[in-house]
């Protein structure tokens, strides 16, 4: 079994990005969410975790040292997307384009401001579980240590 | 050239920012007046109304004016206090910000014409007074105090929310202005009132709920010096100031904060005579000093409202100086007991001569601003009856007596200590502020006015308060020298004196609220450590502590309201038939983890019911909950497979019999969360179609939303404001869980 898990691990954190990117693009016209992107990528990561620790993971995936500012970022991105009409007058999470307006697209992808609240809310929850992630693992090994 | 240090920096910055907050008060003032009215959530009825009126701009003007001078006092004292405890300067960054936010918050509280505006900014002014309390948190007392002060003025405080809510569902506004329009004499406003007024009572440190002013001595002097005589203590009467008009529909709230403030003010005053500390006699006085104004509510009308705005006003300039006095002092000699002091007046003329201006204002003799507030005090009294009149003058004797006592024990008699030289700044704040004090007995005019503005905010009406001296033998002139002369028997009647306070003392430890809030604090602490240990004694205890209650309140939900066609059993179709298959699935699994005594095969056997549940809803039409529910899955088992490749390997023996009664709890817990959860569900499922209400609205208008999937439209757009929440309550976790477990490093 491990070794099925020691070939697959490292190999399947593409097809989870890919995933997770498409659940976005088409997922304010269809199933999937911000929410379930995030935690696609990060279940992906987090095997890589329970496969080589984090000494060998972060070391081959130097990128996941962002993890808190991804979440930061992402907070940010939501807080903005929902704020940001309040200066316009408009009630807060008022989205744009308004019903009504033709909404303008790019192959599958919508540009609507809710699909940019759910790449914020994408960010943050994989920021944040890397993170945790990555804090237990560093407990658990001082731990063993 | 030293560097100043970094808290020198701070400090100066707050006190221009005190200092311009109070210009701008002024300017304010001068002009005026003016409102904000800013309806920033119209559907839960909640308005940002900030008005400097009459009692805005005395309230605000005494927070921003005494809080530049305890501030600049604060600058030259916390270096100094923080240098006796050997601690670093540094420190000062924490006391600084706190001490602004006050400020800030006592300004809005101050403006705030709407009731849950006045409760949040109430809240803040307790919150950021928790933080100075227990500046020295190295000291046990110090912490003690700052949890008593939180949670007698924190506790009470819900019941001005209580109040307001009250209010609310009877005349549909929580505006200040409205409610005084709409409000009418009946039960609820006067339970609401009285709410109100319990709060208030409790923040300006009123008997019975007195007992934490006295304990939160243990602050740094500046602490004191501003919040307990110009700022906390005050915000409690600034509520009563605010709300008077729905008081004064009551005559019984009236005579209650009559009682209560004459009580306190007799409580105070006597208590007051019996302290050795310094901080403690003018912790006692100001418990008496607000009773004056609460008992000036209490008589209500113009002359009261007048008269408790003076005396505000009066009294937070002269305490305020009387408590840097005893900073300084303190500071020079490294004594804070009266009975260790003593003929400092030769070595230390300025201090003594500035805070002998102080302690007559506060005896209201005459040529201070002290001499008015008890003129329209008596007049007031004396308006209300003959009683209230005699207690009057008692009051003003003892407070006489005390404020006597303290600065004669402090700067007069035969034993001259030999005081260290203090910084000019621990000296000049209490002389600006008796030179406030001195020129208001001349040109009493400014000071008139700013009362007269609060009173027709307090009284509804305009209001003149025009205190003037009278050569004359009239009532308020022959009260007041009964006072003094009663006042000067008590301070030279000193041995029985001395007697008859500390057998009240005594008493008071005893039998006082004081003892109640330990005993009750004790007795909530131990029921609350008994139901946690009962709660996780062991992993059956925890989960039917959340099973059992669960179960209970369904089943007590299901009990009243009406059941009748919310069970409905559908016909099984052909089409059903993968369902079928999953659930027999989820069935095998569930007697598996129920049955198998092993370790990992009960775990998979938990996922794959979750799978198969996920496998449900998918095929039922739910593929967001089905996502949902394989990712929560999937990140479950990883978890216990990670947490159990940890564990050591279980002894090869068959694990302990439960024992029988045990055994039986079990069952019962499981049968109530069971058969609970069973008929929610049920019930769930017999409606099964959105015809109405939100969901149906939800569905219909995800279109408009330009959205397919109407999970998805929710989350973003109809409720993005709660994921909004939700996922700000993770970043707050992934804090929580790096300050805990990790030192607070972020990676």
């Amino acid at each position: 079994m491990s070794t099925v898990i020691d070939v697959v691990a490292p190999r399947l954190l593409g097809p989870a990005v890919m995933v997770a990117a498409a659940i976005i693009v088409k997922g304010y016209s269809d199933v999937g969410d911000g929410f379930s992107a995030g935690v696609i990528v990060a279940l992906a990561i987090a095997l890589r975790y329970v496969t080589f620790g984090s000494e060998r993971t972060e070391r081959s995936l130097r990128v996941l040292a962002h993890a808190p500012g991804v979440a930061a970022c992402g907070l940010l991105l939501a807080l903005a997307v929902g704020f940001l009409p309040v200066a316009a007058g408009d009630p807060p999470f008022t989205h744009r384009p308004v019903p009504g307006v033709e909404v303008v697209k790019v192959g599958t992808l919508e540009l609507i401001s809710a699909v940019a609240f759910d790449v914020g809310v994408f960010l943050l929850v994989c920021g944040v579980l890397v993170t945790l992630v990555h804090h237990l693992a560093r407990l658990v090994e001082a731990g063993d240590r | 050239m030293v560097k100043p240090p970094r808290g020198g920096v701070l400090a100066w910055t707050a006190v221009t920012a005190a200092f311009a907050a109070f210009v701008a008060c002024l300017a304010g003032w001068l002009a005026g007046g003016g409102s904000v009215d800013v309806a920033w959530a119209p559907t839960l009825d909640l308005r940002l109304d900030l008005a400097l009126d009459g009692v805005g701009a005395l309230y605000a003007l005494l927070a921003t004016g005494i809080g530049t001078i305890v501030f600049a006092y604060g600058a030259a004292y916390l270096p100094l206090h923080l240098e006796h405890a050997g601690r670093a300067e540094a420190e000062g960054r924490r006391f600084w910000p706190w001490m602004t936010l006050f400020m800030a918050s006592m300004v809005g509280l101050a403006c705030a014409r709407d009731l849950i505006l006045l409760f949040v900014f109430f809240d803040l002014t307790a919150v950021a007074s928790y933080f100075l309390i227990g500046f020295d948190r190295e000291r046990r007392e110090a912490r003690g105090a700052a949890l008593m002060a939180l949670l007698v003025t924190g506790v009470s405080a819900v019941a001005l929310l209580l109040g307001a809510v009250l209010l609310q569902d009877a005349y549909g506004t929580f505006s200040l202005p409205e409610l005084f329009e709409r409000a009418r004499r009946d039960t609820t406003t006067t339970v609401a009132c009285a709410l109100i007024a319990v709060a208030a009572l409790a923040k300006s440190a009123q008997v019975p709920l007195h007992f934490w002013l006295p304990r939160a001595m243990a602050a740094p002097t500046p602490v004191s010096a501003y919040l307990h005589s110009a700022a906390m203590v005050a915000a409690g009467v600034l509520v009563l100031g605010r709300v008077h008009p729905l008081l004064a529909l009551d005559r019984t709230v009236l005579d209650g904060l009559l009682v209560v403030g004459l009580t306190s003010i007799v409580v105070g005053g006597v208590l007051a005579l019996a302290q050795d500390e310094l901080k403690q006699i003018l912790a006692h006085s100001t418990i008496s000093q607000y009773g004056y104004v609460v008992t000036l509510y209490g008589i209500g009308g113009a002359s009261g409202a007048g008269a408790a705005a003076l005396y505000v006003l009066t009294h937070a300039i002269a305490k305020s100086a009387l408590f840097m006095t005893a900073g300084a002092v303190t500071e020079a000699t490294g004594e804070s007991r009266l009975s260790h002091l003593g003929g400092l007046a030769g070595r230390m003329p300025v201090l003594a001569a500035a805070s002998g201006v102080a302690a007559a204002t506060l005896a209201a003799l005459p040529l201070t601003l002290g001499f008015f507030k008890d003129e329209l005090f008596f007049g007031a009294a004396r308006d209300r009856g003959t009683l209230v009149a005699v207690m009057a003058v008692v009051a003003a004797a003892l407070t006489f007596a005390y404020v006597g006592r303290f600065w004669l024990g402090l700067f007069a008699g035969p034993r001259p200590a030999a005081p260290t030289a203090v910084p000019a700044l621990l000296v000049a704040p209490v002389a600006v502020l008796a030179a406030v004090a001195l020129a208001g007995g001349f040109v009493v005019g400014p000071f008139a006015g700013l009362a007269g503005d609060a009173a027709t905010v307090t009284h509804g009406a305009a209001v003149e308060v025009a205190p003037a001296y009278h050569l004359d033998a009239r009532a308020e002139n022959v009260m007041a020298v009964a006072a003094w002369l009663l006042g000067a028997l008590f301070l030279l009647l000193a041995r029985a004196r001395a007697r008859a306070t500390d057998t009240v003392a005594r008493a008071g430890d005893r039998f006082g609220p004081r003892r109640w809030y330990g005993v009750t604090l004790r007795a909530l602490n131990a029921y609350s450590d008994r139901l946690h240990d009962a709660e996780v004694r062991d992993l059956r205890n925890s989960i039917a502590a959340v099973l059992v209650p669960t179960g209970v309140l369904v089943a007590l939900g299901f009990a009243f309201t009406p059941t009748r066609g919310s069970f409905a059993v559908g016909a099984v179709e052909i089409e059903d038939l993968p369902i079928l298959v999953l659930l027999v699935l989820c069935v095998a699994a569930a007697f598996t983890v129920v049955r198998d005594p092993g370790r990992l095969r009960p775990v998979l056997a938990l996922s794959v019911l979750g799978f198969a549940l996920a496998g449900v809803y998918a095929v039922a039409g739910a593929p967001d909950v089905a996502l949902v529910a394989v990712l929560v899955e999937t990140i479950i088992t990883l978890v216990f497979v990670g947490v159990f490749s940890r564990l050591p390997q279980p002894p090869r023996r068959r694990p302990a019999r439960v024992p029988r009664s045990r055994g039986w709890r079990n069952v019962l817990a499981g049968l109530v969360a069971g058969v609970a959860s069973f008929a929610a569900i049920w019930a769930t499922l017999s409606r099964t179609s959105p015809a109405s209400g939100d969901a149906a609205e939800q569905i219909a208008r995800a279109r408009d939303a330009h959205g397919g999937d109407v999970v998805t439209v929710i989350l973003a757009d109809f409720r993005g404001l709660d994921t909004m929440v939700e996922i700000t309550v993770l970043a707050v976790a992934v804090i929580g869980v790096a300050s805990l477990l990790r030192q607070g490093r972020t990676w």
